[in-house]
């Protein structure tokens, strides 16, 4: 289904945890205004939460840190399935200036596996939502496959 | 035992208690019944979300209770409850002591006023 389908009528509000993994707080400042009246993700029924435990989508900013790796990890980890992560700014996408940095595990994919990378330094809010809403057909994706996985074993 | 009770501004008995008991169970299990089931038991999906941190199993020097906000409170009665406390040394002949002296002040305060 296209992506302009899905975005009519959601299957399911998408939920999203963020992890700063070592940013500088520029993009986590975008993602607060992502949530903020003038772009205001939550007409779309996405906000943010509090604890991945009910989150649909990581998101994740910076280059990931050695200290942050392990919590990284855990967030990641504590996530119900199905779920998808977004990497928000070009720290989390390659390390940018960061990069082969002594105190860096990272970037993002080297960790946990990412599903869609939205660019910038920071990323406008535009983008951040465009990054969302493509998650959104990862999503659905993974959903279908854990259905069908599920009626595979009870058949 | 089981008659109506009028308030004035309304009623009250059993039978009207019990019905909105269970139309209020009906409901919140039903919402209930509509949350996730897909995480897997045992793994970190089942752990106390600690901002990422391993749940710690004294989290005494990381948390702020709600105690401490009454720290200013405690710290400028500290040295009056510290004079309480050590008036209490849990020896009884001590507490008759104080109990007869406290009794002939008091006995004496009345005499002279």
């Amino acid at each position: 289904m296209k992506l302009e389908k899905y975005l009519e009528i959601l299957p399911k509000s998408l939920w999203v945890t963020t992890c700063n993994s070592g940013s500088c707080n520029g993009c986590d400042i975008e993602i607060v205004a992502t949530i903020s009246p003038r772009y205001d993700i939550e007409r779309f029924g996405m906000k943010l939460v509090g604890t991945p435990r009910h989150a649909d989508v990581l998101v994740v900013t910076g280059p990931v840190t050695t200290y942050m790796k392990d919590r990284l990890l855990r967030i990641y980890h504590q996530i119900p399935d199905p779920k998808v992560v977004v990497v928000v700014g070009n720290c989390g996408a390659s390390g940018d200036v960061f990069y082969r940095s002594y105190s860096l595990e990272g970037p993002v994919d080297r960790i946990i596996p990412v599903d869609v990378y939205v660019h910038g330094c920071p990323p406008r809010p535009e983008a951040i939502i465009e990054g969302v809403a493509k998650a959104v057909l990862k999503l659905e994706g993974k959903r279908k496959e854990l259905i069908c996985a599920a009626q595979g074993e009870t058949e | 035992m089981f008659t109506t009770v009028f308030s004035g501004f309304g009623f009250w008995n059993v039978s009207a208690w019990l019905a909105f008991f269970c139309i209020a169970s009906f409901y919140a299990l039903w919402i209930r019944s509509k949350g996730r089931k897909d995480y897997k038991k045992g793994t970190e999906q089942d752990e106390i979300f600690w901002s990422g941190n391993p749940v710690p199993e004294d989290g005494e020097e990381i948390t702020v209770p709600a105690s401490a906000a009454y720290w200013g409170y405690k710290k400028a009665f500290a040295p009056f409850y510290k004079a309480l406390v050590a008036f209490h040394s849990g020896v009884t002949t001590d507490y008759a002591g104080w109990f007869i002296v406290v009794s002939a002040v008091i006995c004496a305060l009345a005499v002279i006023i």
